[in-house]
């Protein structure tokens, strides 16, 4: 039996650069395989929705606009993802990636994380279209 | 408090915080500052999750079932596939399920890692509390590096796994594990021969072996009293038997024993992750998947870090359970807390109740018996209603 076992260990910590980081100052690089922010390729996609449909945290919503002419708009909730890239392993298309080095996330206000992936005019008719029927309900009360 | 019982007093310990982080409330009976009964109110973080699968999918009810554990939440994930899988009739391809045992080691070590700091500052020994939780970073890198993710990985699919393991993360793998094996041989010569801390440990809390079988321990707590129980050895599973485990029992019954064998056991750890890594089978990471699952049940056993974990699935024939039944390791060693706690002194209960490194929120689950009680069925909106009412 020993008195003292471990002050080795912790004479050793004092000649060693500390093991916690300066973050946000330094920042360690993000592993390769890390997933980050979501992240849609429309080219391939026919808006079959296996993505949403697998998604456990609802976080994704495909919104189709014209099937036959490929007009899909993806809505993305960031603050709903839990990362587990489900989405990434139903997509038959490949269309969907996670980004590694996207992982700063946070943000105070929360329409930064409604995303929406697509073509800028569909995107614009959306979100017309969804101001609108938020207008309605508080117009009435 | 004065307790009904003459001059005995009852200490409550919790919900808030009894030793550990999480809430559970403790009666200990004392005389004096010895303990002479204890009882345990469980139930104060139940979530729903068995009813909460009942409106998801199998492919989104095996996320919600790795959010039961959040120490060791593959192996959840694994005994849930691993039981859909058989309903479904298919089998994951061998480098499938050998990546699931790579992955489960790498979580068994972070989880014992995890435990043995948390049992150190128990014990009033931060010193190991903060260095062994430094090197467990080590570990948490590489599941981050391979996985995504460094906690609730989400490595499996149903069918398979996600991740594949390349060339420069096995390096990786062999190097932080040579990193990690030297500490951990540092770690079992601490727990062994430090004066101190054996005091706290030495002695404390024997369970024989007669009393773990009576009081239905598992995992490393059942193995520390000499109990050759071991799913990984007993009912192999995923890829179990292609890389065999070596069972690590001790037989003293104690706190230290259960330190040494799960200390022990990362060195099995250890070297079943090289194992894999030098004989990983080539070929796919996926099979297909039908995604309604035949009518039938099944059970599904698997051994995580704190001993078995029970699974029942029930499938209807449609793409969502009927009823899965989760049992976590902790409920049937919660059992052998009561009954070891008579006896000791006060001060020995946070060390007793953090031997056998306890997870109370996996633990919790709800069972309701027709003609028992007066229950009322409640819709969601009555029950947020009631919770508003009750806090306002």
């Amino acid at each position: 039996m020993k008195l003292t076992t471990m002050w080795k260990d912790a004479l050793g910590s004092l000649i060693k650069p500390a093991a916690t980081q300066r973050y946000p100052f330094v920042r360690r690089e993000a592993p390769e395989h890390l997933r980050g922010q979501l992240h849609w390729d429309p080219s391939a996609c026919t808006g079959c929705g296996l993505c949403s449909k697998d998604c456990p945290a609802d976080a994704l919503e495909v919104i189709v606009l014209d099937k036959k002419a490929k007009r899909f708009v993806m809505h993305y909730h960031v603050d709903r993802c839990t990362f587990c890239a489900q989405c990434v392993a139903s997509c038959r298309q490949g269309c969907l990636d996670m980004e590694s080095d996207e992982w700063e996330l946070a943000a105070l206000d929360p329409r930064t994380f409604d995303i929406y992936y697509g073509n800028e005019a569909d995107i614009a008719s959306i979100l017309d279209g969804s101001t609108e029927e938020e207008a309605e309900p508080a117009a009435a009360g | 408090m004065q307790s009904q019982q003459g001059n005995k007093f009852t200490i409550p310990i919790g919900p808030q915080h009894p030793a550990l982080k999480e809430p559970e409330h403790f009666e200990f009976n004392v005389d004096g500052e010895l303990v002479t009964g204890a009882s345990v109110r469980l139930g104060y973080v139940h979530r729903g999750i068995e009813k909460g699968t009942e409106n998801r999918s199998f492919v989104q009810s095996m996320y919600l079932l790795e959010r039961v554990c959040g120490i060791c939440s593959h192996v959840h994930a694994t005994a849930f596939c691993l039981g859909v899988e058989r309903l479904a009739e298919i089998e994951a391809p061998p480098r499938a399920q050998a990546i699931r045992v790579l992955v489960a080691e790498l979580e068994r070590i972070h989880s014992h890692m995890l435990w043995l700091g948390v049992g150190a500052h128990e014990a009033g020994f931060d010193t190991l509390f903060m260095y062994s939780w430094r090197d467990r970073e080590t570990v948490l890198n590489l599941l981050e590096d391979i996985t995504g993710n460094r906690i609730n990985y989400s490595t499996n699919v149903l069918g398979g796994v996600k991740c594949d393991i390349d060339r420069e993360q096995a390096a990786a793998i062999r190097q932080g594990l040579d990193f990690l094996e030297e500490r951990t041989t540092h770690y079992l010569d601490v727990v062994t021969s430090d004066m101190m801390f054996l005091r706290r440990t030495r002695g404390v809390g024997v369970m024989t072996y007669d009393e773990s079988q009576r009081l239905g321990a598992v995992g490393p707590t059942a193995r520390a009293s000499g109990v050759a129980r071991d799913l990984r050895v007993d009912a192999a599973y995923a890829a179990y038997d292609k890389y065999p485990v070596n069972l690590v029992t001790e037989t003293a019954g104690d706190l230290e024993a259960r330190f040494v064998v799960r200390i022990k056991e990362l060195f099995e750890s250890f070297r079943v992750i090289r194992a894999v890594l030098d004989d990983l089978p080539e070929g796919d990471l996926t099979t297909r998947m039908p995604r309604r699952v035949k009518e039938g049940d099944t059970i599904s056993r698997v051994e995580a870090p704190r001993g078995e974990l029970f699974y029942y699935i029930k499938s209807n024939g449609t793409d969502t359970a009927e009823r899965v039944k989760v049992r976590t390791p902790t409920l049937p060693n919660m059992a052998s807390v009561l009954t070891l706690a008579v006896g000791h002194q006060l001060a020995d209960m946070p060390m007793i109740l953090v031997g056998i490194d306890p997870c109370f929120s996996c633990n919790d689950r709800m069972v309701s018996v027709k003609g028992t009680l007066d229950s009322q069925c409640w819709t969601w909106e009555q029950l947020r209603q009631y919770g508003i009412e009750y806090y306002r």
